[in-house]
């Protein structure tokens, strides 16, 4: 009847575990206290009594565990047991576990979110039909720089061009501008496209029609479409469309675009440029888009392109300053600048992942230490030594998966954030999601993970001498394995130096381009960009004094467009007797200003005068320019009292009357910003279609916002208007660099912190294995601070090995860096000598709670204690 | 390398099991008193060691265990030899004898002609 027991036995343990652990945990509790007797007949005192029993009995955990697994069928012990096996001992060492889970989510979250962004952006292809097919094109000059196309230019290519399904431009950047639907004033994002645009970029309409040939022509009817959330949400979602108040007129709204679509952000509306007058061949304001024709290489266009350049330039010489044309794939139009910039970010990321995984590994070989005993007894009592590593391997499964979950969640929250924050900083970040993909991405890392945390320790673990450990040999065998921790604890080290190096190069980096000379001041100063229609000067010098008067507010200046802006396009410059077509003898920005502008801007005249109220419209024609245009035309000779004139704008001679510093900030060529300066007072109307009122303020510009807006409001109550801050331009043409140190100061942060976790695991550990031996000096005198001194030295000497190989490590990955430096050098002493110190003084912070410790280490327990 | 003492060759830690049973039906920790007792302290194994050892006899069907009241009137478990047990306990009783009497039969001769 063997068998019958048997069946009865294991059946029994499947399904009445819970009953069986309680009688367990009963017949071990009567076991403690018999023994516990037995050890007070032979005169021991109760406490003592209890402490050796005990001792005698072993671990009851290990003990009711192996009995456990005696019991139940053995394929589903397996999966079951160890699994509660693993939650159980999981529970009952609550700091580690947190540690482990908190680092885990950390490391796997940060990277899945990283590999969310670098997805977003980089790899997954535009939101277009075959958008690998679309293209820009935009104008060279001669100096080889690239330009936004004109008109003309546009409307040439448009028709002669044979390598394309179409061509179609926008109108440089979206605008922002006041709409009423029904009696509501709203402020939207505008964009003005041509003919075909959207039959370009392969996008059907979600209702209606897109605009017809008619309509984006001269003098077409005024017509809008809108997008889907513009459609839903301001308008309701009402059919028939009707029309919408554009400000001037009422614009009859055709079309709404495909719900998710977006281009170049959230543009709400979309307008037809060529409805308004085709301007001069060498006024920038568009964006050509095309779409390759099929199989059709990017260079048989790029060449078509270049011979139709050279054709357009033999026809129309100086008016146009396109020599050549530059043909891109639209993605890398988008974001190809940001490529380095995200692939570091990621890769700090993968660093990070390291790190916690290096981490958990350390901590694993140090809990299989202290349980080496325990390990080595169940062992020899017949637990199959597979087993125990099947246990630990699932101990660890739990704790990365547990990890993955916590850090998917983590994951999202930093994708939310990043979409709101960072959608202003790197394009395409408004598609942000976590989708499948990066889910697949998810569950490789943790995979990987997996690998690394969890069998290596386990195997490690179970293949240490039984025998040894049983015996409580402290000897070679403790020390090798603390040797392969510490090295571990090093590397970590050593990553965090990279990632400290590279976020304070990058802080550095931004330092440098905020302080940056630009040759004004740009702080303090809030900006009002209003388009003023047809508006007699005296009306600007109205709202001009209306502004200044503003409490706070101590100077006012209009000009017509702002500091920097639309720099990169210039227009020719002549002397009296050039010829005035290709030759050009300089290339310079044209600026309108009020005579306050050099004043608010505190941008220094360094020879002749400023402009003043008497340069008015009747009076001589006069301009202000730049060193470096002086230098081209009249190198050696004193330029006040010129003349020069272009075709852009200007069509008569202006008088030189002053010459100021050049205005330039740190992502243009110092040097090469040359600028002409004229009167508001004497610009031609076409000059001055928009304005920009420049208001130097006492403090804060950004508190006295909603007083301008309001005595904006008051001034010209049916203007829309715009406000800003000046910084704020330097501020967005460094926004990627912002991006990537954000990212780099987080990455930093976190890797410090599990650096120094990790030095203080391995400190806490040594100190307790050498706690007999430092009681045994401190029994021979060893003062106090003489152990903690041994302590953190041997923290140190750890951390500077981590910090010479991490230094080591920075001189290479720095290179990454490289392009995106501004103002230090990538492998910058005091960066690297800062970096070093900082986790040098980590490494202190780690030991110092082990170093006091083991200073109050009582001699006499620890010598016993064996 | 030398051999620690008191360690145990695998399975005899059961043997001694059933031969401490056959002297009655006992609980856990009695068993483990037993052991100790019986070999004269040789036997140094922690006490806890006997539950997972006896679960795996209880399978063999070598023992059956039933909760009884104590004399000091508590709630144990009482573990005995099944017949299947006792059976158990003899033939492995027998070739304990055979064999450790060939091996210092052996060692002996061993030690007469070195």
């Amino acid at each position: 009847m063997a068998w019958f027991h048997a069946i009865r036995e294991r059946l029994g343990g499947m399904f009445r575990g819970g009953a069986r652990d309680r009688a367990l945990a009963e017949e071990i509790r009567h076991h403690l206290e018999l023994e516990t007797a037995r050890q007070i007949e032979r005169g021991h005192p109760p406490e003592r009594a209890r402490a050796l029993a005990r001792a005698r009995f072993g671990n009851p955990e290990w003990v009711s565990e192996d009995t456990r697994d005696e019991r139940g069928i053995p394929l589903a012990r397996g999966i079951g047991n160890d699994l509660r096996w693993a939650i159980r001992s999981l529970r009952k060492q609550p700091g580690f576990t947190a540690l482990a889970l908190f680092t885990l989510a950390l490391g796997i979250g940060v990277t899945t979110a990283a590999f969310a962004v670098l997805d977003t952006v980089l790899l997954r292809p535009l939101p277009y039909a075959e958008s690998g097919r679309l293209v820009v094109i935009r104008e060279r000059a001669v100096d080889r720089s690239v330009m936004f196309p004109s008109y003309p230019n546009f409307a040439d290519w448009r028709e002669r061009t044979r390598s394309f399904d179409g061509v179609a431009s926008w109108q440089t950047f979206p605008r922002s501008q006041t709409v009423s639907v029904g009696t509501e004033r709203l402020r939207v994002v505008s964009l003005g496209v041509s003919r075909r645009f959207f039959e370009v970029l392969g996008v059907r309409p979600f209702l209606g029609r897109t605009f017809t040939d008619l309509e984006n022509a001269l003098g077409g009817p005024p017509v809008v479409m809108v997008s889907h959330a513009f459609w839903a949400t301001q308008m309701a979602g009402r059919t028939p469309l009707g029309s919408i108040d554009l400000g001037a007129t009422s614009a009859e709204v055709v079309g709404v675009l495909p719900p998710g679509f977006e281009f170049l952000g959230k543009t709400e509306l979309f307008l037809p440029h060529e409805r308004g007058p085709g301007t001069v061949r060498n006024a920038h304001n568009y964006i050509v888009i095309a779409r390759l024709a099929p199989n059709t290489p990017l260079q048989t266009a790029q060449t078509e392109m270049t011979v139709l350049s050279q054709s357009l330039l033999a026809v129309h010489g100086s008016a146009t300053q396109a020599v050549d044309a530059d043909v891109q794939p639209l993605r890398e139009y988008l974001v190809g600048s940001y490529r380095t910039l995200l692939a570091v970010v990621f890769g700090a990321a993968a660093l990070v992942l390291l790190i916690a995984c290096t981490n958990l590994v350390s901590a694993q070989l140090a809990r299989g230490l202290t349980r080496g005993r325990d390990v080595a007894i169940r062992t020899a009592l017949g637990a199959p030594r597979f087993r125990l590593v099947r246990q630990l391997a699932v101990e660890s499964t739990v704790l990365t998966g547990g990890g993955t979950i916590l850090g998917i969640a983590l994951a999202l929250a930093v994708v939310r954030t990043v979409r709101l924050f960072g959608s202003a900083l790197v394009p395409r970040l408004g598609e942000l999601a976590v989708d499948f993909r990066t889910l697949a991405f998810a569950a490789l890392v943790a995979v990987i993970t997996m690998g690394f945390v969890g069998f290596y320790p386990a195997l490690r673990l179970a293949g240490g001498n039984i025998i040894d450990t049983l015996r409580g040999v402290r000897g070679p065998g403790l020390v090798v394995r603390t040797v392969v921790w510490r090295m571990l604890v090093g590397f970590q080290v050593a990553i965090a130096v990279v990632l400290v190096v590279g976020s304070a190069l990058l802080i550095r980096t931004l330092g440098n381009i905020m302080s940056a000379d630009t040759g004004l001041n740009v702080r303090g100063v809030a900006t009002a960009n209003y388009i003023p229609r047809d508006l007699q000067p005296q009306e600007f010098e109205r709202i001009r004094t209306e502004l200044a008067a503003i409490p706070g507010v101590t100077g006012a200046a209009l000009a017509n467009r702002l500091p920097f802006a639309w720099s990169s396009y210039s227009a020719p410059v002549r002397r009296p007797g050039d010829p005035g077509d290709r030759d050009w003898p300089a290339l310079a920005g044209f600026r309108v200003v009020s005579p306050e502008y050099f004043g608010v801007l505190e941008q220094p005249i360094l020879k002749g005068r400023g402009f003043t109220p008497d340069d008015r419209a009747v009076s001589q024609p006069v301009a202000i320019i730049t060193p470096g245009i002086a230098e081209q035309l009249w190198p050696g000779e004193d330029p006040i009292g010129k003349q020069i004139s272009s075709n852009y704008m200007f069509d008569r001679w202006l008088t030189v009357v002053g010459v100021a510093a050049e205005a330039s900030h740190w992502s243009m060529a110092r040097g090469g910003q040359n600028e002409i300066f004229a009167p508001l007072a004497q610009a031609p109307q076409e000059a001055r279609f928009q304005l920009t009122a420049l208001l130097r303020t006492r403090g804060e510009p950004r508190a006295l916002l909603p007083a301008v807006r309001a005595r904006f409001r008051q001034a010209a109550p049916d203007l829309p208007v715009q406000l800003g801050i000046l910084e704020d331009v330097i501020e967005r043409s460094a926004a990627d660099r912002r991006f990537a140190m954000l990212a780099l100061t987080l990455f930093g942060s976190v890797a410090l912190l599990l650096a120094g976790v990790g030095i203080y695991g391995v400190m806490s550990y040594t100190v307790a294995v050498r706690s007999q031996e430092i009681g045994v000096r401190m029994a021979l005198g060893a003062t106090p601070w003489a152990v903690q001194a041994q302590i953190l030295r041997r923290a140190l000497f750890m951390a500077a090995g981590g910090v010479a190989a991490g230094t080591l490590a920075g001189l290479f990955a720095t290179r990454y860096l490289q392009s995106i430096l501004y103002g230090v050098t990538r492998l910058d002493p005091a960066v690297f000598a800062a970096s070093g110190g900082i986790l040098l003084l980590t490494a202190l912070l780690g030991a110092y709670l082990p170093a006091r410790r083991s200073s109050r280490i009582d001699p006499l327990t620890t010598i016993r204690a064996d | 390398m030398t051999k620690p003492e008191g360690e145990l060759l695998p399975g005899t830690f059961e043997l001694l099991l059933l031969k401490a049973l056959s002297l009655g039906a006992m609980h856990g920790w009695g068993i483990a008193e037993r052991i100790e007792r019986l070999s004269a302290g040789v036997f140094a194994v922690q006490q806890g060691a006997v539950y997972p050892a006896l679960q795996r006899l209880l399978n063999r069907g070598l023992v059956t265990a039933e909760w009884r009241i104590t004399e000091k009137s508590r709630r144990a478990r009482y573990y005995r030899l099944t017949v299947a047990g006792r059976r158990h306990l003899e033939a492995e009783t027998a070739w304990w004898r055979r064999a450790t009497g060939g091996m210092s039969r052996v060692l002996r001769a061993a030690e007469q002609e070195s």
